[in-house]
């Protein structure tokens, strides 16, 4: 746990209008370097404008971030991720097309100079690729094979490797298990351990429960664009986050005849 | 199911026919190639090919017919430069547009290849490139003496419709055409395009605009046959004066039903025929004639249609 | 986590043919060999390989080569421009308008008119990511409005629609002759003292090579081909062109400014066809308002048998390159070989299918998809 020392990022009381709907009204979170703070919320709970707005993507409508303890105001994405908050999608993450060596350098290409001209650098971005996909636990052919090769946790892995090797000090996951099978869930969720215990905060967004429980420091629920509190990992039960998930008691009638595999 | 196998029969035969024929003919005798600027689109050329075919036969000599396939005439350009590569006897080509041509036909003729200018440009311009000479109907005449007719039927005012805008040679029929009748073109040449519907519907539109239009003048099949049409739908068939390039089986109609008054046929027969037969003999007795040859205009009224009707869209 | 470090065991290991399908090119190179064996079998004695002949094709593949390098970056990048084609009779006729009906200098009337095409292409593209409609309806809009422009200026100002006497304008202008002239003039000289090649032999050109140099239409085709390749395989801007075309929101995600990168692209394609079109305007001495007519699909056409994806993101110049050069051989080739002019169209249609059902094959190799 870290709560000793002060928050990376630091979200007061943030609020998204869109036009008359009001997608987030006074979201606070914290996020400490080194845990993963899981997000929970149902479809339409306002997660991943939540996630929008810290990356950059959205500007609140009001209420104030904190990164780092300095006020932050971020234009773009670009911003955002120059800063070190990089943000994995999750059917967004990567180019099938392009080779992994090309997708792993995507905006943050290696560049060597022949006189007046740079060009990229294939041979630095093949080696760096090959080492970090080797440290991560995959097995490419080779750097030019294409990510449209891979399985669905192999990409979000090769994105999450991506997002670490540039320095990212806050990373914010998509649902990166959503629609992944047991196995490649494991591998994810060992994934985002590993990275946790590089220092870095990873903010975990997702409907499932379990998947939170396995890898989450804290949890935070979000319902109807507020959130409904922060709970440390140890102080609250699966089914305790699937009611507050819920909005209230209503699936515990359910609960019985789903025999909590919801 | 027979039908089908007969149809593919027959284009698998068509497909490999020009191969073979290409194969025997290269053996013996002079070989000729017609050049064109006309698109594909654009049918009264069939005389043309039909012609060059019958003229190759009787001659005994080798033809082939080449066109570029929108009409481009930097894409035909390239073609007489090939034509040229393949060492032919003679070329046969229209001077559709001076600039661009002029260079292409004279590195043929400088390589040692015989041309002679058919249809488009002018006697001037052919023996300008070099060529041996001109066959064909010099556009601005064959339009001052149409106009020159119809001011006699008492014609003053025209509307001209023009389906190969970006050709200036044709365009002088129509210039020919207003100075015959004494006016000034102005605003008189619409360029119609080469749809049958936009030119229908551009003539309705002119004529509504302007209904105090004398008479009509199409320069070829492409635009008269969609101006009949137009004419037959808003009642004025054969009330207005419609004279026009050319003939097709449309206008042989027209002009027997009396709603064309007159074709000026410029006799694109002749225009691919005489000249192979001039190269030919030039090839092999050394004989030539001493002039330019126009093949046209010549005047089709109602009166003595029976050979153009037999024969129309094949060789008149 | 360790366990699939050992790798899927299901995964098969590639065989090297595969391998082989996945390079974008491969399929330009086997139909480029498949082209010239074709008619080195049935056209070697038709004066098809003869230097006039070699010329011939040369000079049209290179024609094609021009715009489909501009066709094909663009493609890469997830976007169409079906304006080529008029954009090539616009920059003519514009040419023509500045240095003939006004009299420019004729360098000033290249310039202006790059300027003015590169423009266009900008407008087109910015439309395009504003607007956020398929480039296809866009630049289609474009098309005619180009076309429209192109025979109205000419016909409005000059009372006709080919405008020459730019040839007489741009003698001794400095930069005319980088687009019109010829280079290597002296090689053929010597090539023809060897009995290499053909002389003329009448006229006031007689003793003269037949071909007196490499125009420079076929200068501008391969350094454009090596450019392209440069760009796209070898710098930061391709990666981003990959990039933009293989997934647009996942690219800008990553901090990959995809509408510059479009729009940058729309510009080099009006670039390319503007090349293309002052060539031949320098070449010819006259711009026409027809010039370029169905060029834009040609472009795709080649772009497309270099193997290039209709839906971006992957594809490469050298294929392009190599597409453009079955086209050009194809097209004149038939000729050569004595086929029937109307079949070429048959020819194309199937070799244009074939390329699609190959790229097809691929994109599946690669995706995995099944």
């Amino acid at each position: 746990m870290a709560t000793g020392h002060a928050p990376i990022v630091e979200m007061k009381n943030i609020e998204k209008h869109f036009g008359s709907v009001i997608a987030l009204n006074g979201v606070t979170v914290e996020v400490y370097p080194g845990e993963c703070h899981c997000l929970l919320g149902d479809n339409g709970a306002g997660k991943s404008t939540f996630i929008k707005t810290m990356s950059g993507v959205h500007k609140p409508t009001r209420g104030e971030i904190f990164f780092e303890g300095k006020p932050m105001q971020f234009d773009d994405p670009r911003d955002a991720i120059a800063a070190g908050i990089a943000t994995v999608y999750q059917d967004l993450a990567m180019i099938p097309l392009m080779s992994v060596s090309r997708n792993f350098f995507m905006g943050n290409e290696p560049l060597r100079r022949i006189g007046p001209i740079k060009l990229f650098d294939h041979e630095h971005a093949n080696r760096v690729t090959m080492d970090e996909m080797k440290k991560m636990g995959i097995n490419l052919r080779g750097p030019d094979q294409a990510v449209g090769t891979l399985s669905g946790g192999e990409r979000q892995t090769v994105a999450i490797a991506r997002a670490v090797h540039f320095g990212a000090k806050v990373l914010i996951l998509d649902e990166p298990t959503s629609a992944l099978g047991v196995r490649q869930t494991a591998n994810v969720l060992a994934t985002v351990d590993k990275v946790r215990k590089k220092g870095i905060a990873v903010v975990f967004i997702t409907h499932n429960v379990r998947h939170a429980m396995a890898v989450g420091d804290r949890f935070t629920v979000l319902n109807r664009g507020t959130t409904l509190g922060t709970a440390q990992r140890g102080q609250i039960t699966p089914e305790e986050l699937q009611d507050m998930m819920a909005g209230g008691q209503e699936l515990v009638a359910l609960e019985g005849s789903l025999g909590g595999t919801v | 199911m027979t039908s089908f196998l007969k149809t593919a029969a027959m284009t698998a035969l068509v497909a490999a026919a020009p191969l073979l024929a290409a194969g025997q003919a290269a053996a013996e005798g002079e070989r000729y190639v017609l050049v064109s600027h006309a698109p594909d689109s654009d049918s009264w050329w069939n005389t043309i090919r039909n012609a060059l075919a019958l003229a190759g036969e009787q001659m005994g000599v080798e033809v082939e017919y080449r066109n570029p396939p929108t009409g481009d005439i930097a894409d035909m350009a390239r073609i007489i430069e090939q034509a040229t590569a393949s060492g032919p006897d003679g070329i046969i080509t229209t001077l559709a547009d001076f600039d661009v041509l002029s260079g292409p036909i004279r590195a043929a003729v400088d390589s040692g290849v015989d041309v002679i200018i058919m249809n488009s440009g002018t006697p001037e311009q052919a023996a300008e490139v070099g060529a041996l000479m001109y066959v064909g109907q010099p556009e601005y005449d064959a339009g001052l003496a149409a106009g020159q007719r119809a001011a006699r039927d008492g014609v003053t005012s025209f509307l001209c419709v023009n389906h190969v805008i970006s050709n200036p040679v044709v365009a002088e029929r129509c210039q020919g055409f207003a100075d015959g009748l004494g006016v000034d073109l102005g605003d008189s040449m619409i360029d119609s395009g080469t749809d049958p519907s936009e030119i229908q519907n551009r003539v309705l539109a002119y004529l509504n605009a302007n209904p105090d239009t004398d008479a009509i003048l199409t320069l070829g099949p492409t635009s008269a046959d969609p101006t009949i049409l137009a004419l037959e739908s808003n009642g004025m068939a054969g009330d207005i004066y419609f004279g026009t390039f050319d003939l097709g089986d449309n206008i042989v109609e027209a002009i027997r039903d009396g709603v064309i008054e007159w074709g000026i046929d410029q006799q694109p027969f002749l225009q691919a025929y005489l000249p192979v037969v001039v190269l030919t003999n030039y090839h092999r007795y050394g004989v030539l004639p001493g002039n330019n040859i126009n093949s046209g205009p010549g005047f089709i009224t109602a009166d003595g249609l029976e050979l153009v009707e037999e024969f129309a869209g094949e060789f008149r | 986590m360790s366990d699939t470090a050992t790798g899927d065991e299901r995964v098969k290991e590639m065989s090297g043919f595969r391998k082989a399908l996945i390079r974008p090119e491969l399929g330009g190179i086997v139909g480029t060999v498949a082209v010239f064996t074709f008619f080195l079998l049935f056209a070697a004695d038709s004066g098809m390989f003869n230097a006039q002949g070699i010329m011939n094709w040369s000079t049209v593949s290179a024609q094609f080569m021009i715009i489909a390098v501009g066709a094909c970056m663009l493609m890469i990048a997830g976007e169409f421009d079906l304006s080529v084609g008029s954009m090539i009779g616009f920059a003519g006729m514009s040419i023509a308008i500045f240095s003939v009906t006004l009299g420019w200098p004729v360098w000033i009337a290249i310039l202006t008119t790059f300027a003015l095409c590169i423009s266009i292409g900008a407008l087109n593209g910015y439309i395009v990511i504003k607007t956020g409609l398929p480039s296809f309806i866009v630049t289609l809009a474009a098309l005619f409005i180009l076309r429209g422009f192109t025979i109205f200026f000419p016909q409005t100002i000059e009372r006709r629609t080919i405008i020459g006497g730019i040839d007489d304008a741009a003698e001794g202008d400095w930069l005319a002759p980088f687009f019109g002239g010829e280079i290597g003039q002296p090689i053929f000289v010597w090539l023809a003292d060897l009995g290499l090649i053909d002389v003329f032999e009448r006229g006031n050109r007689a003793g003269e090579p037949v071909i007196d140099g490499i125009p420079m239409l076929i200068v501008w085709a391969i350094a454009l081909v090596i450019f392209g390749h440069i760009v796209l395989t070898r710098t930061r801007f391709g990666n981003w062109i990959f990039a933009a075309g293989g997934d647009a929101q996942a690219a800008r995600y990553v901090g990959v400014p995809v509408n510059r990168v479009k729009i940058l692209m729309f510009m080099f394609t009006a670039f390319c066809a503007t090349v293309f079109a002052t060539c031949q305007v320098m070449e010819f001495g006259s711009a026409g308002a027809d010039r370029g007519v169905l060029k834009e699909f040609e472009a795709i056409i080649a772009v497309v048998i270099g193997g290039a994806l209709l839906t971006g993101g992957y594809g490469s110049v050298v294929g392009a390159a190599l597409g453009a050069l079955i086209f050009g051989v194809v097209q004149q080739g038939l000729f050569f070989a004595g086929v029937e002019s109307s079949l070429f169209r048959v020819f194309l249609g199937v070799i244009l299918l074939f390329a699609v059902i190959l790229n097809t094959y691929i994109r599946r190799i690669i995706t995995g998809e099944r």
